[in-house]
């Protein structure tokens, strides 16, 4: 999953160890997520995304594309 | 030198004027115009205690093992018939225990990464412990020297570690 979260953390100046002291993980677990080797979650997305106040979409970035009413029309069959 | 000669100075100086100093509580002195100062914020600094606490609670807990090993098998060899001896020899089992409850809550303050490098690590131990007591088993079929079963939990341990270090090296 794509994100923003090193240029959000180069606004702020701060380096991983210290997101990761905000955030109560590993500074491996920072470096992970940055490089999109590792998808965070749900609370810990939540909790990244209320320490640089902003949504989680504007952090994070699905791959995949979804077309709009994409999910709502495929989910209709199930 | 200052035992050679006597300590005279505290006399020759003059003695400090108590009652005119700055500092004396006898002095009515003006509040400084700053009354609270915003400090920096310091870096933080984690404590010993906080980044090894797992190793120093394991190595303590080390140490009683030993301590009640050393103690069991000695009080065994004074009373190889004593009644008793059952319950000696099972004691180490306490400390022991205790190093698992450690083990357990220090998984547990893992983070969600590490916890799932640590869960890929201990399958890896445990079907790769199983091939290779399976392959050797067969090996031992074959008439390979038998080899003791107390082996195992080492080979285990040594795997989880090369697991543990390769799990985490592809999140790198």
């Amino acid at each position: 999953m794509k994100n923003r979260l090193r240029v959000l953390r180069a606004e702020r100046d701060w380096s991983q160890a210290d997101l990761a002291e905000h955030l109560g993980v590993s500074r491996q677990t920072v470096n992970a997520i940055e490089t999109g080797k590792y998808d965070p979650s749900l609370p810990l997305a939540f909790s990244i995304a209320r320490t640089f106040n902003r949504h989680i979409e504007e952090i994070f970035e699905s791959e995949v594309k979804a077309a709009a009413g994409g999910l709502a029309a495929s989910g209709a069959g199930l | 030198m200052t035992d050679q000669e006597p300590d005279t100075q505290p006399m020759e100086t003059p003695v400090d004027p108590l009652f005119t100093h700055p500092a004396s509580p006898f002095l009515r002195t003006q509040a400084s115009a700053i009354a609270h100062v915003e400090m920096p914020a310091l870096p933080q600094v984690p404590s010993t205690w906080s980044t090894y606490r797992t190793q120093i609670e394991f190595g303590l807990a080390m140490v009683a093992y030993l301590m009640v090993l050393v103690g069991s098998v000695t009080v065994l060899q004074a009373n190889p018939t004593a009644p008793w001896r059952y319950v000696v020899a099972v004691l180490p089992v306490v400390p022991a225990g205790l190093t698992l409850t450690i083990f357990v809550r220090a998984l547990s303050r893992l983070d969600e990464l590490q916890k799932r490098i640590q869960m890929q690590a201990f399958g890896f131990s445990l079907g790769a412990t199983a091939l290779l007591t399976f392959a050797y088993g067969f090996l031992e079929g074959a008439g390979m020297p038998h080899l003791s079963w107390t082996f195992v939990l080492p080979l285990m341990a040594i795997l989880w570690g090369v697991g543990t270090a390769f799990f985490s090296f592809r999140y790198r």
